[in-house]
């Protein structure tokens, strides 16, 4: 039998199990180390959006009571594998726990016409072959505006909302005008509505950066581990 | 005594609009993975880890998921 895994936390002793799980699994508790995975047995889990639905509600039940880490959806795995991953990245595990205790992840979905880019317009005079190639070395590793643009962005944003970003995930602005960038910010969960405060000071400073908030969220963006291997032998 | 964390989050999840797309997007874009560690051996020696992510659904599948999101 494999489980279903949802997410982990450290710092309760129990949630509201009751929420039924994927495939309307019943979900539990299982304890490994110090840490608490909520899972549900499941041999299979179709990809349909009940069950991604299921898994949102039941890592939100958790959410409720404290910070969890996500798992992504569809995360099945033996006990044994569980186990194994988690007494095999212990230490990366707990750092990541008391780095998301307490908080929210809030979502920023900034938009702006390309007029009004934070730097310099591309370079129209290139040709279409050259053109071509600068659009594939952007949608690898972003080209100079966009990581330009990103790094502004991010300035701009950690400037004006300052100690209530704990910690911060930027995605590359799109392409296409008008230009949007998602940005994911780590906050406490007491200082969510100041961050919802200073986000509206900010729409009326910069009246042509459209923002938008959602949120909060269980910190899907932060809960990824830099893995005991790279963490180790500096190889990622 | 309450959760301090709990009071807040709930009442601030009342308030929220949170469309089914960024529910979708961020049980199914993010979170953490299970990453798989094997071991290369020759001759009862280790050589070398290789780190590999657990892709559960079939690519067809997530094909067929992206292009529903698309649409939505």
């Amino acid at each position: 039998m494999k489980l279903y895994a949802y997410c982990l936390y450290a710092d309760l002793d129990a949630f509201d199990n009751s929420v039924p799980g994927v495939s309307k699994a019943a979900v539990r508790v299982l304890k490994i180390e110090d840490i608490s995975v909520v899972v549900s047995d499941c041999e299979a889990v179709p990809v349909t959006q009940e069950n991604m639905l299921a898994h949102a509600t039941v890592v939100r039940a958790v959410f409720t009571r404290t910070t969890p880490v996500p798992f992504r959806f569809g995360t099945l795995a033996t006990e044994q594998q569980l186990r194994s991953f988690i007494t095999t990245n212990k230490r990366a595990l707990a750092n990541k726990l008391a780095h998301l205790r307490g908080c929210v992840e809030m979502d920023l979905k900034t938009t702006w016409q390309s007029s009004n880019s934070f730097t310099t317009k591309p370079n129209s005079a290139a040709g279409p072959g050259t053109a071509f190639l600068l659009e594939k070395r952007r949608e690898l590793v972003g080209n100079d505006q966009a990581l330009a643009e990103r790094d502004e962005l991010s300035t701009f944003l950690r400037t004006a909302l300052g100690s209530l970003i704990k910690d911060e995930k930027i995605g590359l602005p799109t392409s296409e005008k008008p230009t949007i960038t998602k940005v994911y910010h780590l906050v406490e969960s007491a200082k969510i509505k100041e961050y919802r405060a200073r986000v509206e000071d900010l729409r009326a400073q910069r009246p042509e950066l459209q923002l938008e908030v959602s949120g909060p969220w269980p910190p899907y963006s932060f809960a990824n581990i830099e893995l005991e291997f790279g963490s180790q032998f500096g190889v990622s | 005594m309450p959760d301090f964390d709990q009071i807040i989050v709930s009442e601030e999840w009342e308030n929220t609009d949170v469309s089914l797309l960024e529910t979708l997007d961020h049980v199914l874009n993010r979170g953490l993975v299970i990453a798989g560690e094997i071991t290369i051996s020759v001759a009862d020696i280790d050589l070398i880890f290789i780190s590999l992510n657990v892709l559960v659904s079939s690519v067809e599948t997530a094909h067929e998921m992206l292009r529903k999101r698309e649409t939505e």
